[in-house]
């Protein structure tokens, strides 16, 4: 199968395994991936800075319009919806937030799903609410490949089980599987 | 929510531009797409046909659709930061002369969450009395709630802490009145505010600005259309009058259209004209 994005959804309890992937992986990673974290509004930078110090691809929190790349990482800027568009583009929204969240995990995803239909790869990892159980079944709806961390694994299971409720997904997976998952792309 | 498929976006885009002369087709796909969504739920819509009778049989909801359909600022005072460097670098630098019939310019306005920021901040540094602002909106409706000033309760608090994490003089709450669900803003601040209903490639901007706030206007446009508007906001502004845009936009001044500007404070996206 010939996948053109990795998705990834994380919340409280993510960091550890989202530093972990990104450290597995290495610049010739076939596929750029989208990282949809939540993170605090009023805090602009550090983050990239702190995913950065064990990634060994490079890490980028995109300006509007910027156009992806494989092998890189694009991490959803702070108080910004990070939407996919038709042409491999990002464009920012500064659109009221959803589930309390900007930037929102199903935003993200439902526009990646829309752009990448079955060429996509969906996962959600640990986290305390409910963003991204519905962009994780838009996803599976389309065709592309589902993904939920291991609840009994998870940090924080809310976000996890939320996505599990919603829709049938292709894999429940431990954080080895996951890295192994991403290995084999 | 219902989601619309290409097909029809298209339909929509064509149908008001042959209905409205509004070419929508400049738009960011992804939020144009959601903002119609949107704009199809508030208005109890079923589908994309409902919204196209409505935009064909009744002339006066286009106003509404309008002010619908752009995206709002959904807090004052975003990004303290931007708004302290103004407060502490950019106003002390400006002498007398440069104060003389100053103007600014919001292009853009939908709730008026900027507007009435800066009003605040010129109000506390004394200047309000002395300068002229601009606000330009697409629709009617938007003039008429900013004018208005009424908000929900609720989407008041970021803005709260927003004001804080700025260190204004007092504490937001001065600027509103609570009325149950709602807050008014003083309506006052806006004494000095010219209103101007624009279009889409800003063909109603005023002239010989000196300092234009457009922070999260471009990346609702795609890029051939960003270049329309640096243009314009370019031929709009004075000798050395400077731009403020997002955090997360961009002007790549190696570009030809985005080359007629240079950077004056990248950390808060501040560039200035350029004199060639």
């Amino acid at each position: 199968m010939n996948y053109k994005a990795v998705i990834i959804g994380g919340s409280a309890g993510s960091f550890q395994i989202v530093t972990r992937i990104l450290n597995s992986l290495d610049p010739s990673f076939p596929l750029p991936i989208l990282l949809c974290l939540h993170r605090l509004k009023h805090v602009r930078s550090g983050f990239v800075e702190a995913l950065s110090l064990k990634s060994k691809i490079p890490i980028f929190e995109p300006f509007d319009k910027d156009q992806l790349k494989t092998g890189c990482a694009y991490l959803a800027p702070s108080n910004y919806h990070m939407f996919i568009e038709l042409a491999n583009r990002i464009s920012l929204s500064a659109d009221e937030s959803v589930n309390h969240s900007r930037p929102s995990i199903d935003l993200s995803f439902i526009t990646a799903a829309n752009a990448y239909r079955e060429k996509l790869i969906g996962i959600i990892l640990s986290g305390a609410n409910r963003d991204g159980a519905l962009g994780l079944k838009k996803v599976g709806d389309n065709g592309g490949v589902t993904i939920v961390q291991d609840p009994t694994e998870s940090e924080v299971k809310t976000m996890p089980e939320s996505a599990l409720q919603h829709t049938k997904v292709d894999y429940v997976y431990s954080s080895d599987q996951i890295v192994k998952f991403l290995l084999k792309l | 929510m219902i989601e619309l498929g290409i097909v029809d976006i298209r339909e929509i885009i064509r149908l008001i531009k042959a209905h409205y002369d509004f070419d929508f087709s400049s738009c960011s796909l992804t939020s144009f797409k959601y903002r119609l969504e949107h704009v199809i739920a508030k208005n109890n819509l079923n589908n994309a046909e409902s919204l196209f009778r409505k935009l064909t049989d009744e002339p006066d909801f286009f106003d509404t659709f309008l002010h619908q359909l752009c995206v709002p600022s959904t807090e004052m005072f975003r990004d303290p930061s931007v708004w302290r460097w103004l407060r502490e670098s950019y106003f002390p630098s400006l002498d007398e002369k440069h104060l003389m019939n100053f103007k600014i310019w919001l292009p853009y306005c939908v709730s008026g969450g900027e507007l009435y920021s800066l009003a605040i901040l010129l109000k506390e540094i004394n200047l309000l009395n002395k300068v002229k602002i601009f606000a330009s909106s697409f629709s009617n409706e938007s003039i008429k709630n900013i004018k208005a000033g009424v908000y929900p309760f609720k989407k008041s608090e970021v803005s709260v802490e927003n004001y804080r994490r700025f260190q204004g003089d007092t504490d937001l709450s001065d600027y509103f009145k609570r009325e149950k669900y709602n807050v008014v803003r003083d309506t006052s601040l806006l004494k000095n505010v010219e209103f101007i209903k624009d279009d889409i490639t800003f063909n109603n901007a005023p002239n010989n600005i000196k300092l234009i706030l457009m922070r999260n206007v471009m990346i609702y446009f795609n890029p051939a259309h960003q270049e329309k508007i640096l243009q314009k906001v370019h031929d709009s502004l004075s000798a050395y009058g400077n731009l403020i845009i997002g955090l997360k936009e961009q002007i790549k001044t190696n570009h030809n259209i985005h080359g007629l500007f240079e950077a004056v404070e990248l950390n808060e996206s501040v560039y200035k004209r350029k004199i060639v």
